[in-house]
């Protein structure tokens, strides 16, 4: 990322770019900027791999991701855990480039997505995105569009037809298993859903699009536990079609979801294996004393 | 970052729970003491009395076990603290079986009657046996205790010992000759060696969970099915 953009801070800052009307996608894709078109990425089950080539952060002084270089598989769950302030938002942030949005903030680095650098100069923002879904921590539904509508709203913006946005939707609300609950509401308003219910809307919103990857950043750190157990089953199915990364402060969640847990401290990335090893058996002694409970 | 220490009472529960589970292999080795002298002197009583004690034993597995049982449920403990939870339940386990094995022993003694021994040499093997026993009770609390994985190892060698004074009490029994009475009696103390030889086993096994709470990896020490050389 350096190497190409000396002036990165600068890069963070640039406006981001309107969408580009084209035709309907069926697929992910990250459109170049002067190329003919979007360009159609590989489909299958090595489609999604992720990439961190010592990614730096900065919030101003504050230097918040210190050098992590790390995959994440495709049709895998990867956990993000460390304590407060370790970073592992940020990280997260970078690899849709949400991160940039925020006044001061800067990234250097790599990342890559299926070998394509996020941060060229050539690649468009709203693309990434689109590419790289995300989730927050708290349902955050379009309060006053229908369910059918929260769930189309990204599609929409790529002219896809009505009967297209439909099939999409509803799709969608299928694979975030929600269709059997909202299939005779679609009309209604999806601020109108339980807690639980609204954050799987907004898992089919961000699976609509037809991500390679989805982000998730505590995304059941505002659920009660039955829509908690919910979500998690929904991330071992989507597993099968997107890459799964998810932040969580829930060590037992970690446990539950991820094929491999990431350990982060102090900005630092200090260990990274097997869910089961991290939790049983973890190489470094700091991941042992946090994962122990011995602090935090 | 600073990191805070937190847990400070579960840590403590669990040291609490290690303390009591090794405390059981004292009262192991108290049972295996008075089992030793019952047997030396056809002591019915006291063989009685480890065998009503055996309760105690008991008692400490149920409370200590569903305290961890208790641990795992409500503060879902991981690594080498799961690791640690796993290995005291098998401790727990073997520490009841060794107290199974006096009382096994002590039931015995009642068939051989209070007539004096048929044959001093064996009694002598077998007290020698559970003398060794106890030093592996005793090695196996420390290795444990000090997460000291060369003593835990050491207790293959010290079983070894166990295992061949056992050896000599079964050539001592094939020799005892064509009395019945006798050959009854040696047959009786030969299930009290056997008895023994377990409780020792015990004691290795223990060891195999030292190694496991250390390395994270469980290999036994010797592999009865496939003996090495």
């Amino acid at each position: 990322m350096d190497s190409r953009h000396p002036t990165q801070s600068q890069t963070m800052t640039e406006p981001t770019p309107e969408p580009q009307a084209s035709a309907p996608q069926r697929g992910p894709a990250i459109s170049i900027a002067g190329s003919s078109g979007p360009r159609p990425l590989k489909k299958g089950r090595d489609v999604g791999n992720v990439q961190l080539k010592d990614l730096n952060a900065h919030y101003g002084a504050n230097h918040a991701v210190r050098g992590v270089s790390l995959d994440f598989d495709a049709d895998r769950v990867t956990a993000i855990i460390g304590p407060s302030g370790c970073g592992k938002s940020t990280m997260v942030r970078c690899i849709n480039r949400m991160h940039e949005e925020i006044s001061g903030a800067r990234a250097s680095g790599q990342v890559l997505l299926d070998g394509l650098d996020l941060y060229d100069k050539a690649i468009d923002v709203v693309a990434v995105r689109r590419a790289v879904g995300m989730v927050f921590q708290k349902p955050n539904p379009f309060p006053t569009m229908s369910v059918l509508d929260n769930v189309t709203a990204g599609l929409r913006l790529t002219g896809a037809s009505r009967g297209e946005l439909e099939d999409r939707g509803h799709e969608a609300l299928v694979g975030a298993g929600l269709w059997d609950e909202v299939k005779d509401r679609l009309k209604a308003p999806g601020a109108g859903l339980s807690g639980g219910q609204q954050q799987r809307l907004c898992i089919a919103r961000a699976l609509a699009v037809e991500p390679e990857v989805l982000l998730m950043d505590e995304p059941c750190s505002a659920l009660d536990p039955v829509a908690t157990l919910k979500i998690e089953e929904l991330i071992g199915e989507l597993k099968q079609r997107v890459t799964v990364v998810i932040v969580t402060h829930n060590m037992q969640q970690a446990a539950r979801v991820a094929d491999t847990t990431v350990f982060m401290l102090g900005g630092e990335l200090v260990e990274v294996g097997p869910t089961d090893k991290m939790f049983t058996n973890p190489d470094d002694d700091r991941t042992e004393q946090y994962v122990t409970g011995k602090f935090g | 970052m600073t990191p805070t220490e937190t847990r400070t009472q579960y840590q403590e529960e669990l040291e609490r729970l290690e303390a009591s589970a090794l405390d059981g292999l004292d009262m192991v080795s108290t049972a295996l003491q008075r089992t030793l002298e019952a047997v030396e002197q056809q002591d019915v009583e006291l063989a009685q009395l480890v065998v009503a004690d055996d309760d105690r034993i008991d008692g400490r597995y149920l409370e200590v076990h569903q305290s961890l049982i208790t641990l795992l449920a409500t503060q879902s403990p991981v690594a080498t603290d799961l690791r640690l939870i796993s290995a005291l339940l098998h401790v727990l386990k073997n520490v009841e079986r060794m107290g199974d094995q006096c009382v096994n022993i002590c039931k015995m003694i009642p068939l051989s009657g209070n007539e004096p021994p048929a044959d001093p040499e064996m009694v002598k093997l077998i007290l020698s046996m559970g003398g060794q026993a106890r030093a592996l009770i005793s090695q196996a609390k420390r290795a444990f205790a000090g997460r000291d994985v060369e003593l835990a190892r050491d207790l293959v060698i010290q079983d070894d010992m166990v295992d061949e004074l056992n050896r000599d009490c079964f050539r001592l029994a094939l020799e005892i000759g064509d009395d019945a009475d006798r050959r009854e009696w040696a047959m009786t103390m030969l299930l009290g060696a056997r008895a023994i030889e377990r409780i020792a086993d015990n004691a290795v096994d223990i060891g195999e969970q030292v190694a496991f709470v250390v390395t994270g990896l469980f290999r036994e020490f010797e592999d009865a099915s496939h003996p090495a050389g």
